[in-house]
């Protein structure tokens, strides 16, 4: 489905210095695979990447590695671990802030007006592989700062659900690094952290409104009890699922959905090929997708 | 559009002392451009070209930049029409001359903005027309070019009023065509209609400038609307707008002019638009640095 994508063919035009073939290869092969696009001027990176998995491999070439990736008989494995070493130690609170300002300035606005007429002042969100929890915390003090204008009077609840219990209990603990506080403003900071040692702790205040739990994505009978929802977030978690159990995996969040609701993926992610019920829409460097809904117009296009 | 707003423009141009006019090299090339392509003579248009040195030196270097996707290196002029083809070298004068039509209006639109939109909705125009095999494939580089002229125009006839309507679109995050209807009472798209007859603008380029806010509307040249439609918000989406944050959200494979497009391109449906859309963030930073080089080489010869 993905290979007939035009946008492989024809090469795009004149991309600064050509990159190894091999590379150019392994980029597609992640991008049909995983639905992850690592843009030209990341090559470095993903150069850098694959090289560390052909060090351990002893693989010499792009070329070695690009065919163990593809013909060695531990390719889904090695295809994981080279995800492993793309995404590790990406994630940080207001990560992506593209799609926060999607979210608090276009979508809920409109949202908020929309249920407000429906008579529903409550609003069910779903950060799904949370991992160490930057992501629903973001997610509860935007909310929380919103809860002064947007959101006053309204209720909110926010539910995190990871696999790894190690990653849970880390977001139970609180504890971060200033490393996950790069993008952290000095007001969030100083309103939602204390620092301990040479870390920051989130206030209790915070954790209140997160509800932790335990999710295998690919436990169905589970997976159909999420409901009601308004927002849902999946970042970099599909990337590691293959082409059946991310559509069933996908089809899962569309049903949790409320119409109208919006599904996020991390940045460079999509669903092309993957589900064709949700709706892609774009918002100014970011996209989302869009559960139809008969009560709500869909997103305008001028 | 209605005869009441074509007589207040054609008024007001009027009253202007002198009416900024198309660069005087681009009159006689466009001539000799637009013969069909058997009449049409390599060492005139290398004549004209090479008439104007600065035009010539920046015909050389578009000629090289990675944005015209050129492998080998050009070092004359004749080399680098040749290397071109004739539509392209249009396509790239146009380009070379854009501040100098710029220069020609008020200051008071901002021109680096102004020209990373422009040349942005070329490139991004173009890149789409041939990845979707559009038989406009062409002209979309021209059209997505000169789409914004009109925005020139009002700048200069209601150079007050203009500004606040600038203003006060960047204060609502709302689309500048919106605000100059409510605040003028016309948008761009009508003005740029007008130059675009002052200055005897192909008769496509010239409905692509009336309709691209419009795309249902335009009576001829659809699919080119189409196109430069779409390319255009999709520049205002991935920073190559007019500076200033929209709250914009676009549902493209739902809006009219995908519709449209859809009838002239049975390639649609294959289309991966999240891919194309994170393409266009690395166009981004390079029309930005070409928009800068020729800007700056540009101050520098005046």
């Amino acid at each position: 489905m993905a290979g007939t994508s035009l946008t492989v063919e024809p090469p795009l035009e004149g991309r600064g210095a050509p990159a190894d073939p091999h590379l150019v290869r392994i980029r597609d092969l992640i991008y049909r695979l995983c639905g992850i696009y690592m843009p030209d001027n990341k090559y470095y990176f993903l150069g850098d990447r694959c090289g560390r998995r052909m060090k351990v491999l002893g693989a010499s070439s792009f070329s070695d590695y690009l065919d163990q990736l593809t013909l060695g008989s531990n390719r889904d494995a090695e295809l994981r671990a080279l995800l492993n070493e793309i995404t590790v130690g990406e994630t940080c609170f207001f990560r992506n802030q593209p799609q926060v300002d999607a979210l608090m300035k276009i979508i809920l606005p409109k949202m908020i007006e929309a249920k407000r007429k429906a008579g529903y002042c409550r609003l069910r969100v779903w950060s799904s592989g949370c991992s160490t929890g930057e992501e629903p915390y973001t997610l509860a003090m935007l909310l929380m700062e919103a809860s002064q204008s947007l959101l006053a009077g309204w209720q909110f609840d926010i539910q995190a659900t990871d696999l790894n219990d190690h990653s849970l209990a880390r977001c139970k603990e609180g504890l971060y690094s200033d490393y996950a506080l790069r993008n952290t403003t000095a007001f969030f900071r100083q309103k939602y952290f204390t620092p301990e040692g040479d870390q920051f702790r989130i206030h209790d205040e915070v954790k209140a409104r997160v509800d932790f739990q335990r999710l295998n994505l690919r436990d169905d009978t589970r997976m159909v009890f999420m409901k009601g929802l308004d927002l849902v977030f999946c970042c970099n978690v599909l990337i590691y699922f293959d082409g059946t159990a991310k559509r069933r995996t996908v089809q899962h969040y569309f049903n949790a959905l409320l119409p109208g609701g919006y599904f996020f993926l991390g940045h460079s992610e999509s669903l092309y090929g993957v589900n064709d019920q949700f709706r892609l829409v774009h918002f100014p460097k970011a996209t989302a997708y869009w559960k139809p809904s008969s009560d709500a117009p869909p997103p305008g296009a001028k | 559009m209605n005869t009441a707003i074509r007589k207040r423009l054609e008024a007001q141009l009027r009253r202007l002392e002198s009416l900024p006019a198309l660069p005087v090299t681009l009159g006689p090339l466009r001539e000799s451009l637009d013969r069909p392509a058997e009449e049409i003579e390599v060492d005139r248009v290398v004549q004209l070209v090479s008439y104007d040195k600065s035009i010539a030196a920046q015909l050389m270097r578009m000629t090289n930049s990675p944005l015209f996707g050129r492998k080998q290196m050009v070092g004359t002029v004749r080399e680098a029409v040749l290397a071109l083809g004739f539509w392209r070298v249009r396509d790239v004068v146009f380009s070379c001359q854009f501040p100098k039509i710029m220069s020609g209006w008020t200051k008071s639109v901002d021109h680096v903005s102004f020209w990373r939109h422009s040349l942005g909705c070329a490139l991004v125009s173009q890149k789409l027309a041939r990845l979707l095999r559009s038989r406009s494939a062409e002209k979309a580089y021209l059209a997505g070019l000169l789409h914004d002229l009109g925005i020139l125009v009002n700048a200069t006839l209601f150079s007050d009023q203009f500004a606040s309507t600038l203003q006060r679109a960047k204060e609502q995050q709302t689309p500048l065509h919106e605000v100059e209807k409510e605040v003028l009472g016309l948008t761009h798209a009508e003005s740029g209609r007008i130059l675009a007859e002052v200055w005897n603008l192909p008769e496509d380029v010239a409905t692509v400038m009336e309709f691209h806010h419009d795309v249902g509307a335009a009576p001829t040249a659809k699919d080119l609307v189409a196109l430069v439609h779409l390319s255009d918000l999709l520049c205002r989406l991935r920073e190559m707008g007019y500076g200033y944050y929209e709250a914009l959200s676009v549902d493209f494979a739902g809006s009219p002019a995908w519709g449209v497009l859809a009838q002239h391109c049975p390639h649609l449906d294959r289309f991966d638009l999240t891919r194309f859309t994170f393409e266009l963030d690395e166009y981004a930073e390079e029309v930005l640095t070409m928009v800068s080089n020729i800007l700056g080489s540009n101050t520098n010869a005046a």
